[in-house]
């Protein structure tokens, strides 16, 4: 059924997803939330079917978030009892999002459409609509935070949804909250479509912790991670049986993520909060407009408008290139900062030191 | 004296007999950690009455912060509001909690005697022994028809309001000190006023207030200096324009202050020993800069030590502060057979910890052997975080473990030495279970620190180890393609059963190995 559509893999294609997974782990690592917003768009752009690179994604982010959630775990940031309740519905949204996936890939076959164009429609349609939200919500808030010299986003949500009081309200001991039912199984739901839809199932999981549930920050990353296990093993398993994972693309963005996690984690630690923030919208922004170009393209393969095949080729290429810049950009932005930090480690002696009161000397080194 | 009447009532005495009395026998400072209507403000009147101590509120020195230019309000908002705190903030909360102490440690050392009410009461002078520490609660019924007499509010409206100030003020503690509000392990005393008067419980805490346990010893008035002097160089770096924005954490002993700061802060943080030069009392200043900390826990230092040199080694490649906690198991300074320090208004006995050289006492770091020149390798490798003494067993160590600080690991070394080997074992083991359990950080003893955490032979075998199985893995994908795309591809129930099955357990196996592979890779390369 799907075999015919698995690309065939030469080492150029090969290269470009370990270096998609390469940028797509280092956005990972340094905004902690995943990377599939850049790594799905990539392989699609490299031919592969959108419900294809969904799949492999979504394959990839369960061993990747198995590996994660253990670390985090260690340092106490998953709250079980919070993952175990927005699983509930999370599954629910993942088997929606396979379910619908399928129908259109499969509709799009027998159009003789492309290859699933209907199904990578729907997908760049969701990804825009929904990225484009998240990333205009961003550049607003961090220009909002900046004028009003405020602590975070808005938390409008939070003072409607107290407005409403929703019982029953469960208390989350580790998180260290007391948040409504519905409102929990809302979120869940939410991240397992958006995890089954477009794999990045943490953009809405992480803010709905964070800002509708109040969840602090690290704690919010952990849980999403550990809910993520689940979310990625019950969406690997579903696209596994409808025989949609090619496990070659989620070996080579493997091997690019893995590295990149670590050297974006890394960069965490010596960049200001407000310019992560930033790049991570900007970094958004820009594959909304990558994956908003070649929304064309699967318009006129389904027939609903009129344009000259031979146009699709150079808008896809115009895709490509600006979804590479945005990561060679953002990717490249990052590594200059942590390999800066990390040479400069390297020569920066730690300690000024001096004893006044005992020798008046003002000694220091740097 | 005070007597029991009917066994209900206290008998009552003279203000001046209490007055003397609280003067001469009693602890210098109550600490009541108080709910909304829950009857705190109250008891603390009463028992200033009783003890002719000070009353002070947390709103009053609130109002004080917010005069000095810390944005109390704003930290306030973004807590209630559930706003995540930017550096900004934090940095405010760290003025905040600075300005509270050293506000608090002023009044003692100029021989005030003060009953402190509010909501973080009980956590604002850690490690002082003699503080008192009092929580004071009331039924919820009661505290509702308080809610609602006082403020002309209906049951519902009442309850309501109660339950969203009482988060409010848990999330307030959660996030300037990392506890639980509630956990009774942090106070001396718990008083129901539902059970207890006021009147009565006020007589009681007058009692309480008397007994030796809460007499200052030489070292929880060394602690009380120590904790003015940190308190005193963080509001002067966050006054001072040219440091005002560094994220800086500031530890005293015996007149040796430490500070550390984020990397991101060096050029500002340059300017901190010219900040603290004018500030009385600092013996030694040591500036580090770091991005976390490691607490080193152990009673006795040898700066030889094999464990201190990979503690340096992981130090250097984590960019972090060591803390050295030296634990004293039961070795309190107590006063000769446990009588109460006789206290003399005046500030002599609160000198700031800073004794003038001529009358200086033995400091920590002198009596303990090999403490001065561990601390001394720790600054030559850049890497000291300060040193604190901790006196009693794990309780007592979390009690006074400073949670709000970011810590990445603790190493625990030699401690119960006094144990015989086999029960010294254990009780290490006990000691990693519980403060891994409650403060939820990694916990290591220091001998496993290199297998752990450093590069090795264990590390060089894991990293051919996972690399040898990826590249297995990989050669057999990439060998056969085509025989795989079949196989995840293949037809019927049974097929696509077997493929998502493969596919389930392939991908966190191959995940683990490539993850092991670079991360073993990484850590030779030293950047973790």
């Amino acid at each position: 059924m799907a075999g015919s559509q698995f690309i065939d893999l030469n080492w150029l294609a090969a290269l470009q997803v370990v270096f998609l997974g390469f940028i797509g782990g280092t956005l990972s690592g340094f905004i902690g939330s995943g990377g599939a917003f850049f790594m799905t768009p990539g392989m699609m752009n490299l031919g592969v079917p959108g419900p294809i690179a969904v799949a492999s994604n979504i394959t990839h982010k369960f061993g990747k978030a198995l590996v994660g959630s253990k670390k985090h775990g260690e340092l106490g940031n998953v709250d079980k009892k919070l993952s175990f309740f927005m699983l509930i519905t999370s599954i629910i949204g993942v088997r929606l999002a396979v379910s619908i996936m399928k129908v259109l890939f499969e509709g799009g076959e027998h159009e003789g459409a492309g290859g699933g164009a209907a199904a990578n429609l729907y997908i760049s349609l969701v990804f825009v609509f929904f990225l484009l939200t998240v990333s205009l919500a961003m550049l607003m808030d961090i220009a909002g935070s900046r004028k009003k010299r405020s602590a975070g986003p808005s938390t409008k949500i939070v003072s409607f949804l107290n407005r409403l009081y929703l019982p029953p309200f469960i208390r989350f001991e580790v998180a260290d909250v007391r948040a409504s039912l519905w409102v929990v199984l809302i979120a869940g739901l939410g991240t397992g479509y958006m995890a089954g839809t477009i794999g990045v199932g943490g953009f809405i999981g992480v803010p709905a912790m964070i800002y509708v549930l109040g969840v602090p920050a690290a704690v919010a990353a952990g849980t999403e991670l550990y809910l993520a296990v689940f979310n990625g093993a019950w969406g690997a398993l579903n696209y596994a049986y409808e025989g949609l994972v090619d496990i070659r693309l989620t070996l080579l963005l493997y091997t690019g993520s893995l590295v990149g996690i670590y050297i974006g984690a890394y960069g965490t630690k010596v960049v200001r909060e407000v310019f992560i923030r930033l790049v991570t919208a900007l970094i958004i922004l820009l594959c909304v407009v990558s994956r908003a170009i070649s929304v064309p393209i699967y318009l006129q393969q389904l027939g609903y408008i009129k344009l000259d095949p031979s146009y699709n080729p150079i808008l896809n290429m115009i895709s490509t290139a600006v979804l590479y810049a945005s990561g060679i950009a953002g990717g490249g932005l990052i590594l200059f900062f942590v390999f800066r930090a990390y040479f400069q480690r390297r020569r920066v002696e730690a300690s000024l030191t001096r004893t006044p009161a005992v020798s008046g000397a003002a000694g220091q080194t740097a | 004296m005070c007597g029991r009447s009917a066994g209900i009532a206290w008998v009552e005495e003279t203000g001046t007999q209490r007055a003397d009395r609280g003067r001469s026998e009693t602890t210098k400072i109550v600490c009541i950690s108080r709910g909304s209507h829950g009857y705190g403000i109250e008891l603390a009147k009463k028992l200033a009455s009783r003890l002719g101590y000070a009353c002070l509120a947390r709103e009053a020195l609130t109002d004080e912060a917010t005069a000095a230019g810390i944005p109390v309000g704003r930290i306030e908002t973004a807590i209630v509001k559930r706003r995540p705190l930017t550096e900004e903030l934090e940095i405010a909360v760290d003025r905040f909690k600075a300005f509270v102490t050293e506000a608090l440690c002023e009044r003692l050392v100029s021989g005030d005697r003060i009953i402190y009410h509010g909501r973080t009461g009980h956590l604002v002078l850690p490690g002082i022994s003699h503080v008192m520490r009092v929580r004071a609660i009331a039924a919820m019924e009661e505290r509702i028809r308080l809610a609602m007499t006082r403020m002309n509010l209906s049951r519902e409206k009442a309850k309501r309001y109660i339950e969203e100030v009482e988060e409010d003020r848990r999330r307030w503690v959660k996030t300037l000190y990392n506890v639980e509000w509630d956990d009774p392990a942090l106070y001396d005393v718990v008083i129901n006023t539902q059970h207890l008067s006021v009147p009565n419980a006020a007589a009681v805490l007058t009692e309480m207030a008397q007994l030796p346990e809460f007499q200052p010893t030489p070292a929880s008035i060394q602690a009380v200096g120590d904790l003015l002097l940190a308190a005193r160089c963080r509001t002067a770096i966050g006054r001072d324009a040219r440091t005002a924005m560094v994220k800086a954490a500031v530890r005293a002993e015996m007149g040796r202050v430490s500070v550390t700061y984020l990397p991101r802060h060096a050029a500002q943080a340059a300017a901190i020993p010219d900040v603290l030069e004018k500030i009385e009392g600092i013996k030694s200043l040591i500036c580090t800069v770091a991005t976390t900390n490691i607490l080193f826990l152990q009673e006795k230092f040898d700066p030889d030590s094999e464990a201190l040199g990979d503690l340096i080694d992981l130090a250097e490649k984590w960019n972090a502060a060591v803390e050295l906690v030296r634990l004293s198991a039961g070795e309190k300074p107590a006063m000769p057979d446990s009588q109460p320090l006789p206290v003399e208004s005046g500030a002599r006995e609160y000198d700031g910890g800073i004794l003038e050289d001529d009358q200086a006492e033995p400091s920590s770091r002198e009596e303990v052997p090999g403490l001065a020149e561990t601390i001394d390798r720790l600054i030559r490798a850049g890497r000291a975080g300060g040193v604190r003494t901790l006196y009693g067993g794990p309780q007592e160590l979390l009690q006074n473990l400073d949670r709000s600080r970011e810590c990445s690991l603790i190493v625990v070394g030699d401690v119960f030495l006094k144990q015989p080997e086999m029960v010294r074992r254990r009780m290490t083991r006990d000691l990693i279970a519980v403060l891994a359990e409650k403060l939820r950080i990694p916990v290591v003893e220091s001998s496993a620190l290199k297998a752990r955490y450093l590069f090795g032979p264990r590390q060089i075998l894991a990293l051919c180890g996972y690399g040898l199985a990826a590249l297995l893995i990989y050669l057999g994908v990439f060998s056969f393609q085509g025989d795989v795309i079949a196989f995840l591809t293949s037809p019927g129930t049974l097929g696509r059963i077997t493929a998502a099955a493969a596919v389930g357990v392939a991908t966190p196996l191959v995940a683990w190995c490539l993850g092991g592979f670079y991360r073993n890779v990484l850590r030779l390369i030293r950047m973790e």
